[in-house]
């Protein structure tokens, strides 16, 4: 079981130039202790115009910057959008290959299609197509990232011969991931060789079940990479409190937080009705489901909200479901004092960690 | 914390829908036609939402046209202009404007769930590449609007959200959730297109139309159900929020 830390970047009115500074200041505070203290990796997502709720445009920029501040964590850019608007494929092939020589080899790339309206109609973009132009998406970049010259005609983007530069340090290339939220998208991300990157909570029942149709498919797959990465990884709320009490109130305040800020969004489902984006697709009606009024006792107790001893008998439960890595969100609007991050974080590093991996990081 | 509505309530407090109580009867509606289009709009609206929600990000309205062809009081049908909100987490469309096609349609809407309702003609048609819908009252079209290429989609694709509107009950202002149950038998969608719209006839006059999201309509089992929720208008609804039943 290996853990890393999960940044949307959300930021609470009023706006200030500091407060935006204040909270990316916070989170490369965190992301250098989370490397000292051994985990393994750190995402971060690329939103726009979600206001609040993710002031996070830009994740490889942050990334750089942690990866100037860290020796040994690994850099997830992701979820990078693979939708032509937003992103051409061709600048996140570059874009990668320069973090991953910076970072000195320590990318992954987490590819996404949005599920916002707020987002797709920002950038122009049809909610129908999304899921075909991240296929095309990310059948390219592995090429991109390895063939000396590379040219390509396609139903969404398409480029004469030309050598892509740099190319990314890591060899083959770096591993590739696909964000989770609709059920039945890790089946896609099998199909194609790629790790699941799960961004809903859901029951341990309910998970098991996927993970482990995703461990059959993936045995059939026709990788899109240079190899498979068969990694299932979930996202969790972290609050690690010196007991149950103290963690679980401060923690369910930052997923409360967290669940209202995500509520105000539009949803692609909720304006424009399309096949692409099924119903169980929103990520904030599923999180909601996790931690909101609607949250079942089972789903409470996979949360890792609480003190030490809590917080490892959900994560024994989770490696038991066969998730492979758990990413944590540690704050919320600012929900919680920096301090009280970092304290946290620091008692998990101490009396958790040690729970797995034979007490080695 | 998001930003709440603006509304000054006492500019409205004289016109608001006088309800009788919150015991209001459920109405079974079978065969429903429900055409519906959503449009984003200019910034500005939030003068118009009770302090109680927060606008959606962006603002957008939803125009609703219901024709019920049969009810406890005959067929007739409901015109309803909406600001697209959250009641904490919960999206809900605030009902800015209703035109409803009888007397009597009227007054039950009022009475009963709170609908600022009027009277008006509304005449809901399908055509071959569109379905179409104009609002008139007082010899003027206060809305026109349509889904142009209809394409057959699964119920399960459309979503509705609930409505709530703002009414006195036992003479204080309440917001009213209305929150029907759709059974759906056929379903489109298509693009949207708004011909005309008459802001002040909808007590709308902040709205801007800018962009069109989508349209839909459908065929479908519905209601007008019991009350279960009213909130204060004036209060975040985390603290204002009342069980009725």
């Amino acid at each position: 079981m290996k853990f890393g830390l999960f940044y949307e970047l959300s930021v609470p009115r009023p706006w200030t130039r500091e407060s935006e500074r204040t909270v990316y200041d916070n989170a490369l505070e965190q992301v250098k202790l989370a490397d000292e203290l051994g985990f393994d990796q750190v995402w971060a997502v690329e939103h726009h115009f979600l206001e609040e709720y993710s002031h996070c445009p830009a994740p490889e920029l942050f990334l750089t910057a942690c990866a100037m501040v860290t020796k040994r964590i690994r850099v997830g850019f992701g979820i990078v959008v693979c939708v032509p608007e937003f992103n051409h494929p061709i600048k996140i092939a570059e874009r990668t290959a320069v973090l991953d020589i910076l970072s000195g080899g320590r990318v992954e790339v987490g590819t996404g299609r949005s599920a916002t309206w707020t987002e797709l109609a920002g950038f122009n973009a049809s909610p129908d197509v999304t899921k075909k132009s991240w296929d095309e998406f990310v059948r390219c970049l592995p090429r991109m990232w390895t063939s000396e010259k590379f040219e390509f005609e396609g139903e969404f983007w398409s480029m004469p011969r030309r050598t892509i530069l740099p190319k990314v340090y890591q060899r083959p290339h770096p591993p590739m991931w696909v964000a989770v939220t609709s059920p039945g998208t890790e089946l896609d991300a099998a199909d194609r060789g790629l790790g699941s990157l799960g961004l809903t909570f859901g029951q341990f029942a309910e998970q098991e079940k996927r993970i482990a149709e995703y461990r059959r498919r993936i045995q059939l797959c026709e990788p899109v990479g240079e190899f498979v990465n068969d990694q299932v990884s979930t996202v969790n709320f972290l609050y690690c409190g010196e007991d149950d009490a103290v963690g679980l109130k401060t923690g369910r305040q930052m997923a409360n937080h967290f669940n209202y800020l995500a509520a105000q969004l539009i949803s692609v489902r909720e304006t424009y009705p399309s096949k692409s984006y099924p119903s169980l697709g929103l990520l904030p009606q599923l999180r909601r489901q996790a931690t909101g009024p609607d949250a079942s006792e089972q789903a409470g107790e996979g949360l890792c909200l609480g003190g030490p001893e809590r917080i490892t008998r959900a994560l024994k439960r989770w490696e038991a479901c066969g998730v492979d890595r758990v990413n944590f969100l540690l704050n919320t609007a600012e929900s919680i004092p920096q301090a009280d991050v970092l304290a946290s974080l620091r008692l998990f590093g101490k009396e958790v960690m040690p729970a797995f991996n034979g007490g080695k990081s | 914390m998001p930003v709440f509505g603006e509304l000054e309530l006492a500019t409205i407090a004289d016109s608001l829908p006088a309800m009788r109580d919150l015991d209001t009867e459920a109405w079974e509606l079978p065969k429903a036609e429900v055409l519906q289009l959503a449009c984003e709009i200019a910034d500005g609206s939030c003068a118009l939402l009770p302090r109680a929600l927060h606008p959606a990000i962006p603002e957008y309205v939803t125009f609703v046209v219901t024709r019920y062809p049969e009810s406890p009081l005959g067929p007739f049908s409901l015109a309803q202009v909406r600001l697209m909100a959250r009641a904490g987490v919960h999206p809900r469309g605030y009902v800015l404007g209703a035109v409803a096609s009888s007397p009597d349609a009227v007054t039950a809407l009022r009475e009963r769930w709170g609908y600022p309702a009027v009277q008006g003609e509304i005449a809901l048609r399908r055509y071959h590449d569109r379905v179409a819908a104009t609002v008139r009252r007082e010899g003027r079209t206060i809305l026109e609007l349509a889904l142009v290429d209809p394409e057959v989609v699964s119920g399960g694709d459309l979503q509705y959200i609930h409505g709530v509107t703002l009414a006195r009950v036992a003479g204080a202002a309440q917001l009213i959730q209305v929150d029907p149950h759709y059974t759906l038998h056929q379903a489109s969608r298509g693009r949207a297109c708004v011909s005309r719209f008459e802001p002040e006839a909808w007590n709308a006059v902040l709205v801007e139309l800018t962009t069109p999201i989508s349209a839909s309509v459908s065929t479908c089992d519905t209601d007008l159900p019991r009350i279960r929720f009213v909130m204060e208008p004036e209060t975040p609804v985390v603290r204002g929020t009342r069980k009725v039943r």
